[in-house]
C-alpha cells in the first residue's frame, strides 16, 4: 500500500479521537452555554441562520423605514388636527406594515426552511440524532415565532404611538394584536405542514405555488379583518362579536395543532408510532369542541338550533379530517402490534384510523341528537332527519372510497392519496349527476327521490321536509351502515399480518 | 458477536426486489467495501441499516439490537453519511458541528471537548470559522465525516463518500478511515472507485440487482477472481529488435496455456489461461515461472517479467454481469 506522492497534512500527525483540552470559557459564556443547553437546538440554529439572511434584514429595515415615515406623516397631520382622532388610520397603517411581514414573510420563510431541509436531505441527518420530528418541527415553529416577535417588538412603539394620536381605544389595539399573533402562528403551522406534503419535484413546485397563493390570500384576509375591526370599534360592544372571535381563535389554535401533528406524522420514520399524535390531537379537538358546543347550547337557553348547527359543522369537519385519518396505509410495524387491542385506536393503520373516525362520528351525532331531543322548544321532525342525514352522509362518503380503493386488485391504487381523490370524485359524482338526472326526468333538480345520496341537496331536502316519507332517510342510513360495516370488514382483513412483508409494508405517508 | 449482522434483508418496491435476501456480517475494526453498479441496491441497503427505511423482510442486528424492532437503541450506535453531504450553507464549520452535538444531546464541557476533538481529527480546526458554503468538496466531506463521528458511533455507514473528490481529498479520506478502523470502529463504505476501496478495505461485498454475489476478505475475493480465469503477463527484452520479439512470440505461443501474445511497445503482452479450463490455486505462479524459464533457456534477454495482479475491478467484472433493475 502506498502513502501517496507528496507529504500530506493527514500524515503529519497521528490521528486520534482522544479529547483535546478546549479553551476554558468565561463566566458569562458558561451561563450562556447552560441556557442554550436547555433550549431546543433547532431554535438556536434557526435563529442563528434566520438572523443572517438578507430576507430578515431587508424586511426589518423596510418595515422600520415605513413605520418611521408614517410616524413623521402622523406627527405632521396630528399637529394640524390638534391631535384629534387620527390614531385609527395610523394604527392600521402601522399594522399593515407589520401584517405583511407577519402573515406572509414569516410563514413563507418557515415553509422554505423546512422544504429546503427536505430537498437537501439534511432532514435525514436531523432525524438520526434522535430529536424526533415533533421536537424538530416545534423548534422550527418556535424559531420563526421568535423572529415574528422581533418584528413585533420593533413595530410595537409605533403601534403604541398611534394610541396617543387618539381615535382608537386600547381594547381594539389589543384585540387586533392578539388575533394577529394567533393568525401568524396558524399560518406558520399551515406553511410548515405544507412543506411536508410533496416528495417529487413536480409536486413540490405545485405545493410551492399553492403555499404562495394561500399566503397571499391569507394576508389579504388577515389585513381585511384587522381593517374591519379597526374601523368599527362598536363591534367590540356587539354581543355576538366576542364569541365569534373566540370561535375563530379556537379554530386557529386547534387546527394549527392538528396541522402540526399531521406534519410530524408525515415526517416520522416508518419504525415510529406516527399516528398517535395526530389522532390524539383530533380526539382532543373533538372533545373540547363538543364542550364548547354544549356550553353554547346552555348559554343560548337550550336552543336546539345550536345543536343542529354544531352537528352540521362537526360533520363537515369529520368529513374532511376524518377522511384524511381513515385513509391511512394498511397494517403496522410488527413491534407496534404487541398489545394492540380492538380499541387501540391511536396506533397506526387504516383500520384503527377508520374506527376512530366512526366512533367520534357516532358519539357526536348521539350527543347533538340528544341535546335536540331534550331542548325545551319543540323539535321539528325534519330537523332531526337533517341531523341524522348529516351523520349518515359522512359515514357513507368516508367508507365508500376506502371500499372502492381496497377492492381494486392493483396495490398502487390502494395508496392513501388515491382513496382521497376517489372521495372527491365520488362527492363530485353524487353532487352533480342526480340533480342533472332529476332535472331531465322530472324538471326539478332537487327532487328528493333522485337526491337521496346527494349530500349537498339531500341535507337541504331533509331539513326542508321535501322528503315527505321516511323511506329516503331509511335507505340512506341503511346504505351508510352497510358501507361502514363493509369498509371495516375489508380493512380488518387487510390489517391482519399475513407475512413479514405485509407487516412491515406501512410507512407514515398516509398520515 | 459481530457488530453488524444482516440476515436475509429484502426490500420490495411494488414488484421490484431492490434488495434480495442480502446477508453479511461486519466485525469491529474492519472496513467493508460495499460494491455494486448504479441501481444495485447499495443505498437502499444502507438506508435500511441506518434505520431510515424498513425492510420488507429480514433482520438487521447492530451490536445485538434490532434496527427494526429497537431502532432507538440501534441509532446511537450508527454514524450514517448519505451520498449527499447535507451541510447548512449559512453556518460555519464550528456552528454546524456544535449544532449537531447539541442535537445529539451533548451538553456543556462534554460537547465542547467532543467538537474540538472531532475538528482536530478531521483536520477542521483551521476551517472552524469558515462558512460551509466556502468550503471545497473535500473539506465539506470532512465536515460531514466529523458530524458522523460526534456521538462516537461504533458503526459507520458511508454512502459513496469518495464520490467527486480530488486525489488529495481521497487520500485524506483514506487515512481518516484507516485511523477510525484502528480505533475499533466498523466501517461499511460504498464506492464506485474500486482502486480506492482495494487500498482501504479489509473485506468487500459485491451486490448486483439486489443480490449479494460475493463477499469475504479482499484477498479471498481477489484470489477467487484470479483463480478461475485468465491472467496477463508483461515482459520486455533488453535491446530487442523485431526479430527477437517475433522469435519470443512464436516461442510463447507454443507453450501450454498461452492463448494470445501481442506486441506492447518494446515488450510483449501474454494472455495466460489455465490448462483444462479451471486453474488450481497458485497456477498463475507456476505457469509464469515455467514461461520465464523457457524464455531464459532460449537465450532471450528478458529484462522485465511481470504478472499483472487481479484487483477489485477484475473481481467486480468477473462477478457482475452489468445488469440493472
Amino acid at each position: 500500500m502506498t502513502a501517496g506522492p507528496a507529504p500530506l497534512a493527514v500524515a503529519e500527525a497521528p490521528l486520534s479521537l482522544a479529547p483535546a483540552p478546549p479553551p476554558s470559557p468565561t463566566r458569562t459564556e458558561r451561563w450562556a452555554e447552560r441556557t442554550a443547553d436547555r433550549l431546543n437546538p433547532i431554535v438556536v440554529k434557526e435563529i442563528r441562520q434566520g438572523l443572517r439572511t438578507k430576507v430578515f434584514w431587508v424586511c426589518f429595515a423596510l418595515m422600520l423605514f415605513a413605520c418611521l415615515v408614517l410616524s413623521l406623516v402622523a406627527f405632521a397631520a396630528a399637529r394640524e388636527r390638534a391631535f384629534d382622532s387620527g390614531g385609527r388610520e395610523f394604527f392600521y397603517a402601522y399594522f399593515f406594515c407589520l401584517g405583511v411581514v407577519q402573515f406572509f414573510v414569516i410563514p413563507y420563510s418557515a415553509y422554505r426552511s423546512l422544504a429546503r431541509e427536505r430537498e437537501e436531505e439534511t432532514w435525514v441527518l436531523l432525524t438520526l440524532t434522535g430529536l424526533g420530528p415533533r421536537r424538530i418541527l416545534l423548534g422550527k415553529l418556535g424559531s420563526f415565532l421568535v423572529q415574528a416577535m422581533l418584528y413585533g417588538s420593533a413595530a410595537g412603539p409605533f403601534l403604541v404611538f398611534s394610541y396617543y394620536l387618539n381615535g382608537i381605544d386600547l381594547p381594539t389595539i389589543l384585540l387586533v394584536l392578539a388575533l394577529g399573533a394567533a393568525y401568524t402562528a396558524f399560518l406558520t403551522a399551515l406553511s410548515v405542514s405544507a412543506a411536508t406534503l410533496a416528495e417529487q419535484r413536480f409536486l413540490r413546485a405545485l405545493t410551492h405555488f399553492g403555499v404562495l397563493g394561500v399566503l397571499i390570500g391569507g394576508t389579504a384576509l388577515g389585513l381585511s379583518v384587522a381593517y374591519a375591526i379597526t374601523e368599527d370599534s362598536s363591534l367590540l360592544r356587539d354581543d355576538d362579536f366576542l364569541p365569534a372571535m373566540g370561535g375563530c381563535l379556537w379554530a386557529m389554535l386547534s387546527y394549527g395543532a392538528l396541522l402540526f401533528e399531521a406534519a410530524a406524522a408525515r415526517l416520522s420514520l416508518p419504525t415510529e408510532s406516527y399516528a398517535r399524535g395526530v389522532r390524539l390531537a383530533f380526539l382532543v379537538q373533538a372533545v373540547l369542541s363538543a364542550g364548547i358546543g354544549v356550553y353554547a347550547w346552555v348559554h343560548e337557553n337550550l336552543d336546539e338550533e345550536v345543536a343542529l348547527v354544531a352537528q352540521l359543522l362537526g360533520c363537515i369537519h369529520l368529513g374532511v379530517v376524518g377522511l384524511l385519518l381513515a385513509t391511512d396505509v394498511d397494517g403496522m410495524v410488527g413491534r407496534h402490534r404487541v398489545g394492540t387491542r380492538i380499541f387501540s385506536l391511536l396506533r397506526p393503520g387504516a383500520l384503527r384510523g377508520y374506527r376512530l373516525v366512526m366512533v367520534v362520528l357516532g358519539l357526536s351525532s348521539a350527543l347533538w341528537g340528544t341535546l335536540c331531543l331534550v331542548s325545551p322548544g319543540s323539535v321539528e321532525p325534519e330537523e332531526l332527519s337533517a341531523l341524522i342525514a348529516c351523520g349518515a352522509y359522512v359515514a357513507l362518503y368516508v367508507s365508500l372510497p376506502i371500499l372502492v380503493t381496497r377492492l381494486i386488485p392493483f396495490p398502487p391504487y390502494r395508496a392513501p392519496a388515491v382513496a382521497r381523490l376517489s372521495a372527491l370524485a365520488l362527492l363530485f359524482l353524487a353532487g352533480g349527476a342526480p340533480p342533472l338526472a332529476a332535472a331531465i326526468i322530472t324538471g326539478d333538480p332537487a327532487e328528493p327521490a333522485f337526491n337521496v345520496f346527494n349530500p349537498f341537496v339531500g341535507v337541504v331536502n331533509f331539513a326542508e321536509r321535501r322528503a315527505d316519507s321516511g323511506w329516503e332517510l331509511l335507505l340512506l342510513c341503511a346504505v351508510a351502515a352497510i358501507s361502514a360495516l363493509a369498509a371495516d370488514h375489508v380493512l380488518a382483513r387487510r390489517d391482519a399480518p399475513k407475512s413479514a412483508q405485509a407487516e412491515r409494508a406501512p410507512s407514515p405517508e398516509g398520515a | 458477536m459481530s457488530l453488524l449482522e444482516v440476515k436475509g434483508l429484502t426490500r420490495l418496491f411494488g414488484r421490484l426486489r431492490a434488495v434480495d435476501g442480502v446477508s453479511f456480517t461486519l466485525e469491529a475494526g474492519v472496513i467493508l467495501g460495499f460494491i455494486g453498479p448504479n441501481g444495485a441496491g447499495k443505498s437502499t441497503t444502507m438506508r435500511m441499516l441506518a434505520t431510515l427505511d424498513l425492510p420488507s423482510s429480514g433482520e438487521v442486528l447492530i451490536d445485538g439490537h434490532s434496527a427494526i424492532e429497537e431502532p432507538d437503541r440501534a441509532r446511537p450506535l450508527i454514524g450514517y453519511m448519505p451520498d449527499r453531504y447535507g451541510t447548512y450553507e449559512d453556518m460555519t464549520v464550528f456552528e454546524f458541528l456544535d449544532f449537531f452535538a447539541r442535537a445529539y444531546r451533548l451538553k456543556g464541557k462534554e460537547r465542547r471537548e467532543r467538537v474540538q476533538s472531532v475538528m482536530e481529527f478531521a483536520r477542521l480546526t483551521e476551517l472552524k470559522d469558515k462558512l460551509t458554503s466556502e468550503l471545497s468538496k473535500g473539506m465539506k466531506q470532512r465536515v460531514a465525516l466529523g458530524r458522523t463521528l460526534l456521538h462516537d458511533p461504533r458503526l459507520l455507514i458511508l454512502d459513496e463518500p469518495a464520490d467527486g473528490l480530488d486525489p488529495r481529498a481521497r487520500i485524506e479520506l483514506r487515512e481518516l478511515l484507516k485511523a477510525l478502523a484502528e480505533e475499533g470502529k466498523a466501517v461499511l463504505i460504498s464506492s464506485h472507485i474500486l482502486t480506492e476501496l482495494s487500498e482501504i478495505c479489509d473485506a468487500c461485498a459485491i451486490i448486483e440487482q439486489g443480490k449479494l454475489l460475493a463477499q469475504g476478505p479482499v484477498s479471498e475475493i481477489l484470489a477467487r477472481a484470479q483463480g478461475g480465469g485468465a491472467t496477463e503477463l508483461c515482459l520486455r527484452l533488453a535491446g530487442a529488435g523485431e526479430e527477437s520479439l517475433s522469435w519470443a512470440e512464436r516461442l510463447l505461443l507454443e507453450q501450454p496455456g498461452v492463448s494470445k501474445v501481442s506486441a506492447d511497445g518494446a515488450g510483449l503482452r501474454v494472455r495466460l489461461e489455465p490448462v483444462g479450463g479451471q486453474g488450481a490455486p497458485g497456477w498463475v505462479e507456476e505457469a509464469s515461472a515455467r514461461l520465464l524459464r523457457q524464455l531464459i533457456d532460449a537465450g532471450l534477454p528478458v529484462c522485465s517479467f511481470q504478472v499483472r495482479e487481479a484487483d477489485l475491478e477484475d473481481a467486480f467484472m468477473s462477478v457482475t454481469r452489468g445488469r440493472v433493475q
